[in-house]
């Protein structure tokens, strides 16, 4: 009998495990290099070290929970798909929200009933789909990145000399995110609603706080602490809604 | 006071660098990217055939994927200047990385689209890039030992809510950001009103009928109003409804 792939000889392989390996290696040494130059332009600027380590210090608290809830979705798709695809998908370019999508709806698209069956019968051609699919999905962004992101940077970016239709449109973009954002939220879902107040709330209390001259540092937190007491409040808020 | 609409004018030594530089390592890592399963399925005899990839199942996945990342290049990119390159090949902006740059901007006091707003975002870009590829890798080394804790219910529903909890916390960065450069911009919120009307409707209006939410078309909703948002900015500073003036008066 012929000898065929299946998907879990391609999910197991050392061949896969040492490409991802090199590809999160590439990933780190860029962000490094990115934080380097930034880092050093900063000082060059005129940013004090210690404003620049405080946004460290404050970007390193304010990763981690959200990260913690990628990690909840990386036990989501290692169920599907091993512990290696997973990992390097949730590192790279997708979203959660994108991946974990994905892996649900593309079991049925290539024919399986449900994930399980998947996992338990796709050959090695079958999970190829996906994972090109996987791939190629969310390259749309970059059609527009690459080529464009320069001049969709430089049409806000601001100066002395910029007329004042740039400082409007640089605010629009992030005050557009909002508006979509915020309605979407408060009315589509109860819950989401009162998670979303909730952070809010804790926000403006953290924000009171700070003006403290004993609680300065709860300053550089407020988006961290308040995120975090968004998410915890949901599980008070699911209990009664 | 007229802007050269048709050349980039970036004066910014960093910001000429992630242009030019931080464009070449992201087609580097996005071809990398796109390599990656062919090389592992040519070595396993496994590549499918384009009619596999590409049929009526498969396309209305991409579909509905495509303008989602459409729209989050069109929005997110003037936002986050210089540091976009960063924030897209590692992916995950609206759930952190879009917050965590307006979290640094907020900290460091430096406004969006200015080169010590892009400098200092891109800090906190790369900080938060590095720490998710830390947290994940010890996450996927310890799977085994570790799942138990992030499959209890609790855990995975705090983990739902992240983005409306994001939310919450955001807002109060989106209006002291836009207040801590040399020009205050009045009544800025007035070019999205439109926005939030429209979008405060329907989504009232999905409620009552369906009882359900936009919130899984909130990429098609924002390529959808980032032009109204926009034409109506532009009109009501015209007009002079949206004006920008010195911090000092």
């Amino acid at each position: 009998m012929e000898n065929i792939t299946t998907m879990k000889d391609i999910i197991n392989s050392p061949l896969l495990l040492t490409l991802v390996i090199i590809g999160l290696l590439y990933i780190v040494a860029f962000s490094l290099v990115y934080l380097k130059k930034a880092y050093t332009h900063c000082l060059e600027l005129g940013i004090t070290k210690e404003d620049i380590h405080k946004v460290i210090k404050s970007s390193i608290v304010f990763s981690i929970v959200p990260s913690l809830s990628i990690v909840v979705g990386l036990f989501v798709l290692i169920a599907v798909m091993g512990t290696v695809w997973s990992w390097w998908r949730l590192s790279v370019i997708g979203s959660l929200s994108y991946e974990t999508m994905i892996a649900s709806s593309v079991s049925s698209a290539i024919g399986f009933d449900s994930t399980a069956a998947m996992l338990d019968q796709a050959t090695g051609r079958q999970f190829g789909v996906v994972m090109i699919l996987m791939s190629i999905g969310m390259l749309s962004g970059f059609l527009i990145l690459i080529p464009f992101g320069k001049k969709l940077s430089s049409s806000v970016s601001k100066s002395e000399h910029s007329s004042s239709w740039k400082y409007v449109l640089s605010g629009t973009f992030m005050l557009c995110l909002f508006s979509v954002y915020i309605p979407v939220l408060l009315f589509g879902d109860t819950i989401q609603a009162a998670v979303m107040l909730t952070g809010l709330v804790i926000a403006l209390a953290l924000g009171v706080l700070a003006k403290n001259p004993k609680l300065k540092w709860v300053g550089e937190f407020i988006m961290a602490f308040s995120m975090i007491g968004g998410m915890l409040s949901s599980l008070f808020w699911t209990k009664i809604f | 006071m007229k802007d050269k609409k048709n050349t980039p004018t970036f004066t910014d030594s960093f910001q000429i660098w992630c242009h030019k530089w931080g464009r070449i390592g992201t087609l580097i890592a996005l071809i990398y990217m796109i390599a990656l399963p062919f090389i592992v399925l040519t070595y396993f005899d496994s590549v499918p055939s384009l009619g596999e990839v590409i049929n009526v199942g498969t396309i209305s996945i991409l579909m509905i994927y495509i303008p989602v990342g459409f729209s989050e290049a069109l929005s997110y990119t003037p936002i986050l200047g210089g540091s976009s390159y960063l924030t897209f090949i590692t992916g995950n902006i609206m759930n952190l990385k879009l917050p965590c740059a307006v979290n640094a901007m907020k900290i460091a006091k430096k406004e969006q689209n200015t080169p010590e707003g892009e400098a200092i975002a891109s800090v906190g870009v790369a900080v938060c890039s590095i720490m998710t590829v830390i947290i994940l890798a010890i996450a996927a080394l310890l799977s085994t030992w570790i799942s138990p804790v992030f499959e209890l219910p609790e855990v995975k529903t705090a983990s739902e809510y992240l983005i409306p909890a994001l939310f919450g916390s955001l807002t109060l960065g989106l209006f002291s950001s836009t207040n801590s450069g040399k020009k205050i911009v009045k009544n800025g919120i007035m070019g999205v009103v439109p926005v939030l009307v429209i979008v405060s409707v329907i989504s009232i209006a999905i409620r009552i009928l369906t009882g359900g939410s936009l919130f899984g078309m909130i990429g098609f909703l924002i390529l959808a109003m980032l032009p109204i948002a926009i034409i109506s900015s532009r009109i009501m500073w015209k007009k002079g409804i949206i004006k920008v003036v010195d911090k000092e008066s």
